[in-house]
């Protein structure tokens, strides 16, 4: 009789190049995810060509003509749809995606909590306030800045919120976690609670404020685009240049110090550049939840927690996500639309739970 | 690599956790730090890995201060295997080893390389964690995890390695399987060992030498046999134990004694007539019940006469494989006299000894109570051709009690209680 030949061997251990590999193909597919999903972004529409077509209908040649520069003779109106609305709406999309994504990734790896968004620290009510309150007063509408006025607010007392969170957080130079997190939650907590009693006495301006806590894009411009974009690029490059330093944190700050990575100041870095590319996606958009939340979560599951593949995946999956949801925010009662935070929210929460719901089920971690 | 401990003290706040400790570790040396809870052990662990930071120069390697040695140097020389690890996210044990090539990447962006893949490969094999590479790290047992931590400490390629009771959380096999792997290390690669370990028969059979930590102190330090005696337990850990020599391997190990306190509290002593080990378990079983006790007629080095002297019972005692000599025999008996309960354990009887069971018939004369524990066998182990079995029903009949097991001899001696 003649031995069985062992069937395990086949499974042992890793091959490092096909995980080289799988990981390259993973980064060309979501490229090229994001290319397709924006270029179909940008043809949805009122006026079409995908779309109801009301008032006036411009059709897919023309539409393509417009993007790639043809020098056909256009209507200067649908070239202004095409290039003064639609095209910095769907990049600014794409950049607040991707900065949410990379920040919650961060954010999570410093928490060394799946759960960690990037609004954990004060940056979603600090700008509330300063948005509302820039609503209010009615600042927005004055000439001086002009619509700028808004985020400038926004932007400015996020990041002055997540500096005080911080200091709560730090003692003696050492950034204690779970206070950070604790001190991010009463914080919150009591800024919420202005911006609700500012509501409160808003009167006329109330659906204004609204609109803009749910996150919208429908005030996106060039200049928005330009400045999300910058912060950004900076903000997701340093997170990706710490990317191996961040695996080395998720073990614990004594393996991490013992691996040669600094856990203080890596903390510290972190949290400023996920503050700040927060803070600036919210100032322009508003606070649009769960992105930061899922994207880096179900990104994980498919990849794994490695950084150095998660960062780069999460951040083009993040894009690709505000992308579709904001399409879906302008298509779904075209021609109003729906704040992009609801639809994320619509469809993140049930598939988070779904994720909880299932890892919890066959025992897997979070 | 030399490693110096200098005049080294640490204080969390007010606390003092380390005062003064010196100690060097030779290139290749296995050391055990044990000490109780709160000793300062771990403290030391992370002082030495300069994750709490210590006064420049208490700590020298090659004579060269930690606290000025470049964060990657370090991380090059010292490798740390935690008590245990986990993480919320879903790493292969194949990420996690990677890791450990973290101190060797040539700049910030460099990912890892063909290379880095080859000593993680190398690592886990050594450590047979190879074969479960791609499984995420959550999904192991206990003794899984630690070795690809392990591993991942030796894909560090690290001159020491610093473990922080690396075996606590695991199963006996678990144990075994991580010290071994450790020792094998040590032993082959020549990697320097530091080990916290809170098991003193697991430090006694691994370590080279010792260093015994007491309330930030350094209590002593030496090899296993030097370090681990009855006076310095006691003094450090405050219990009673007992140091033997492995048969097999000549190791030193300890065995506690319970640490309930022996102090007689009944008043009352029982005598043991016993012999070849089955007085030891009554020994033990009366003194946790609180009974005086003492034994007789035993032979030096039999293992009655050992277990009496470890457990500071006093003994009568007869020169080495000889027959119980006639003094001998008077002294037992103004023991039983004394006493206020004679038992008679199942010893095996031969002519050296059957003048025990001659003071058994005394006793009764005496009108102590007698009490006699039956084999398990229901047969007297016996070299005097029946005779002994006899004896013990003679016993039996003219009013001993015979019993079953030591539990029903201290429930009986505790219901009749000692007579005033």
């Amino acid at each position: 009789m003649r031995a069985l030949p062992r069937k395990e061997s086949v499974s042992e251990g890793v091959d490092f190049v096909s995980v080289m590999r799988r990981r390259f193909i993973w980064l060309v597919l979501l490229v090229a995810g994001l290319l397709l999903s924006s270029f179909v972004a940008i043809l949805v529409g009122s006026i079409g060509p995908i779309g109801p077509g009301e008032p006036e209908y411009m059709p897919f040649d023309e539409a393509f003509g417009i993007i790639f520069g043809s020098d056909a003779n256009y209507s200067e109106s649908h070239i202004n749809i095409i290039w003064q609305v639609r095209v910095p709406r769907v990049l600014l999309a794409a950049a607040v995606g991707a900065a949410l994504a990379c920040a919650g990734t961060a954010m999570q790896a410093v928490f060394r909590n799946p759960m960690a968004d990037p609004y954990i620290v004060g940056v979603s009510s600090g700008a509330s306030v300063g948005a509302v309150l820039a609503g209010i007063v009615g600042i927005s509408t004055t000439a001086l800045f002009g619509a700028l006025m808004t985020p400038a607010l926004a932007f400015t007392t996020a990041l002055v919120t997540v500096f005080a969170v911080y200091s709560l957080g730090t003692v003696g130079g050492k950034v204690y976690v779970n206070t950070l997190l604790l001190s991010g939650v009463a914080v919150a907590a009591f800024l919420g609670s202005m911006v609700s009693l500012m509501i409160y006495f808003a009167g006329q301006q109330f659906h204004r404020i609204i609109f803009w806590l749910l996150g919208s894009f429908s005030g996106a411009s060039w200049t928005g685009f330009y400045v999300v974009a910058l912060a950004a690029a900076v903000g997701i490059l340093i997170v990706f240049i710490f990317s191996r330093d961040l695996n080395a944190l998720l073990l614990g700050e004594e393996t991490a110090h013992n691996l040669g990575v600094d856990p203080e100041s890596l903390k510290t870095i972190m949290l400023v550049v996920a503050a700040v590319i927060t803070a600036a996606a919210v100032a322009f958009t508003g606070v649009i939840g769960f992105v930061g939340l899922i994207v880096p979560h179900m990104v994980r599951l498919v990849v794994g927690a490695d950084h150095r593949i998660l960062v780069p995946a999460a951040t083009l999956t993040g894009a690709i996500f505000l992308i579709i949801a904001d399409t879906a925010a302008r298509a779904v009662i075209a021609p109003t639309e729906l704040p992009v935070g609801i639809i994320t929210a619509l469809c993140g929460g049930p598939f988070f739970l779904y994720l909880l719901r299932r890892n919890r089920l066959s025992g897997e971690a979070t | 690599m030399k490693l110096a401990v200098r005049n080294l003290s640490y204080s969390f706040g007010e606390k003092r956790v380390l005062r003064n400790v010196e100690l060097e570790v030779d290139s290749g040396e296995f050391l055990g730090l044990m000490g109780p809870n709160g000793s300062g052990k771990t403290t030391l662990l992370r002082c030495v890995m300069n994750y709490l930071r210590s006064d420049p120069g208490s700590i020298l390697i090659d004579g060269r201060p930690i606290q000025e040695m470049p964060p990657e140097d370090l991380a090059k020389t010292f490798a740390v295997v935690p008590q245990s690890s986990s993480t919320d996210f879903t790493f292969s044990a194949y990420d996690i080893v990677m890791m450990g090539r973290i101190p060797h990447r040539s700049n910030r962006l460099a990912g890892a390389s063909k290379k880095d893949a080859d000593a993680v490969q190398s690592a886990m094999e050594r450590t047979d964690t190879w074969k479960f590479a791609g499984r995420p790290f959550f999904a192991l047992s206990g003794g899984e995890r630690q070795r690809v931590v392990i591993a991942r400490a030796i894909a560090q390629s690290p001159k020491a390695l610093l473990l922080d009771e690396p075996t606590v959380y695991l199963d006996i096999n678990g144990q075994l399987e991580v010290m071994d792997l450790i020792r094998s290390l040590n032993k082959k690669e020549g990697i320097t060992v530091i080990s916290v370990l809170h098991d003193v028969n697991m430090a006694a059979r691994y370590c080279d030498r010792i260093a015994l930590l007491s309330n930030g102190w350094l209590e002593a330090i030496g090899p296993p046999a030097e370090v681990l005696r009855p006076e310095t337990i006691q003094s450090v850990y405050g219990v009673d134990v007992v140091v033997r020599k492995d048969p097999f391997t000549n190791a030193v190990y300890v065995m506690p004694h319970s640490t309930l306190s022996t102090a007689p509290r009944h008043g009352g002593r029982v005598h043991i007539l016993c012999g070849g080990g089955v007085g030891g378990p009554l020994m033990k079983a009366l003194l946790d019940a609180g009974f005086g006790v003492s034994t007789g007629v035993l032979n030096v080095l039999d293992s009655d006469f050992e277990n009496a002297k470890d457990l500071h019972v006093p003994t009568v005692a007869e020169m080495p494989f000889a027959a119980i000599s006639d003094s001998a025999h008077l002294e037992n008996l103004r023991l039983i006299k004394e006493a206020d309960f004679v038992v008679v354990s199942p010893f095996p009887v031969g002519p050296g000894n059957l003048k025990n069971m001659e003071a058994a018939k005394a006793a009764l004369e005496m009108g102590k109570r007698l009490l006699v524990l039956r084999p398990e066998t229901g047969r007297t182990v016996d070299f005097v051709g029946g005779k002994a079995d006899g004896i013990v029903k003679d016993l039996i009949s003219s009013g001993a009690i015979p019993l079953c097991s030591s539990d029903e001899m201290v429930r009986e001696i505790t219901r009749e209680g000692v007579r005033k």
